[in-house]
């Protein structure tokens, strides 16, 4: 990991709204650090705590899990569940000595896509700052 | 030691159940073959209910053996904490209450045992428990000891564990699950554990290698302990089936801890409760 020093990111978008976010920020030319990797799915509520535990089992530096502002999912209450979920999973992979910001939860309509650019910049430094992972294999 | 009054009691209960048809099958405890400390027992008839005994070595939750039983009325004998299991399986449309006919026993602890040999201190679990009666029962063995609802777990292990670095905290558990030999024996013995398919088994997707190799057991500790946040009534029995001693308590306890504080959620106190992770309030968090 030490040649690795950028960090891996794998982000999973809601096809509503922060997927339409970050194609906003794709054809708005926004600049952003091309360290994530996106993954789209359905809605934020889709996100099982399984794709995370998967991904950091894998190696990854940061997940990031984006969806609709609270109040304005296409599903009407998916990110509301996702929001509860991975508060807690945060917490418990702090525990665990994965510390909390590696896991991020973010919501981004479908016209931020600004707010998306600035972040994956955000969390891109905060991950440099944390330092690569340890994982174990 | 047993506890005979217990005892003649249940003896008695499950009798009168299996006589009447009631239930066609009492789930209560007898004595292992060593005579050392008791083991689950089935009783289907009558002459059977001698086998039954209640003493301080009863340590299993048998409300575990209750999804199988697919809706064949049954009676189980159910400590104050196993209780709580019965409200979150019937909480989650796994049971059906006319189905199970509970034999809440108002119990004075259980002994710790090793090498299937009690000693003589309290589990972890009975030295903290405020609530020897069981929140659901049909009927209640034995007198109640103390006011309810039962006082949370002590948490001043998890305390103890957040007080260090992120870096000892990954360096203890990588330390705890590399010894891990992947022999689900903590989802075995978890009531609620139920799954038909297990993530763990599936291979398409393959969620986790069945290498056992400490990023495949983190993923699987993690995802395990996640599936009971808000579920687990803290009978700490996964720690107790753990052949390698693994302290799957304190991750347990962990998210116990943190249901409490953030969705103020104790699993098992009601049937009608919802799990915190079934349900949201539009204005919390932020």
């Amino acid at each position: 990991m030490a040649v690795d020093a950028e960090p891996r990111i794998v982000g999973f978008l809601c096809n509503w709204c922060s997927y339409a976010g970050a194609d906003l920020a794709g054809t708005s030319r926004m600049a952003y650090p091309p360290n994530i990797r996106i993954i789209r799915v359905p809605c934020s509520g889709r996100v099982d705590p399984l794709f995370v535990a998967k991904c950091f089992e894998q190696g990854v530096d940061g997940v990031l899990v984006a969806g609709c502002h609270p109040g304005d999912c296409h599903y009407v209450q998916g990110n509301y569940f996702a929001r509860r979920r991975f508060n807690l999973m945060g917490r418990f992979l702090d525990y665990l000595g994965i510390e909390k910001e590696r896991l991020r939860l973010e919501w981004v309509s479908a016209s931020e896509g600004k707010r998306f650019a600035t972040a994956v910049s955000d969390f891109t430094q905060a991950l440099k700052k944390l330092g690569p992972r340890t994982n174990p294999t | 030691m047993l506890n005979s009054d217990l005892t003649q009691q249940i003896r008695d209960k499950a009798r009168e159940l299996l006589e009447s048809k009631a239930a066609e099958c009492v789930i209560g405890y007898e004595t292992g073959s060593d005579g050392a400390i008791a083991r689950p027992a089935f009783i289907y008839s009558p002459d059977g209910v001698e086998r039954l005994v209640f003493d301080d070595t009863c340590t299993h939750n048998l409300a575990s053996y209750l999804v199988n039983r697919k809706g064949k009325a049954t009676a189980v004998v159910l400590k104050a904490c196993d209780a709580r299991s019965l409200n979150v399986l019937l909480q989650e449309k796994q049971v059906a209450r006319d189905k199970v006919y509970a034999i809440g026993v108002a119990c004075d602890g259980i002994r710790q045992a090793v090498w299937g040999r009690p000693k003589g201190e309290l589990q972890d679990r009975c030295k903290a428990c405020q609530g020897h009666t069981p929140p659901i029962y049909d009927v209640l063995i034995g007198q109640p000891t103390s006011p309810d609802p039962p006082a949370p777990s002590d948490f001043s292990r998890v305390a103890e564990m957040e007080a260090k670095t992120p870096e000892e905290r990954l360096a203890f558990w990588q330390r705890q699950f590399a010894r891990c030999i992947r022999c689900y024996a903590c989802r075995q013995i978890c009531f609620g554990c139920y799954c038909q398919e297990c993530f763990v088994e599936r291979l398409d997707p393959e969620w986790t290698g069945i290498r056992v190799a400490p990023a495949q057991n983190q993923m699987y500790h993690i995802i395990r302990a996640f599936h009971l946040a808000g579920r687990c009534i803290a009978c700490d029995e996964c720690q107790r089936a753990c052949p390698v001693d693994i302290p799957l308590s304190l991750l347990n306890r962990k998210l116990e801890e943190e249901t409490l504080e953030m969705f103020g959620h104790r699993s098992g106190l009601s049937a009608e409760a919802q799990a915190p992770m079934a349900t949201f309030r539009p204005e919390e968090l932020e």
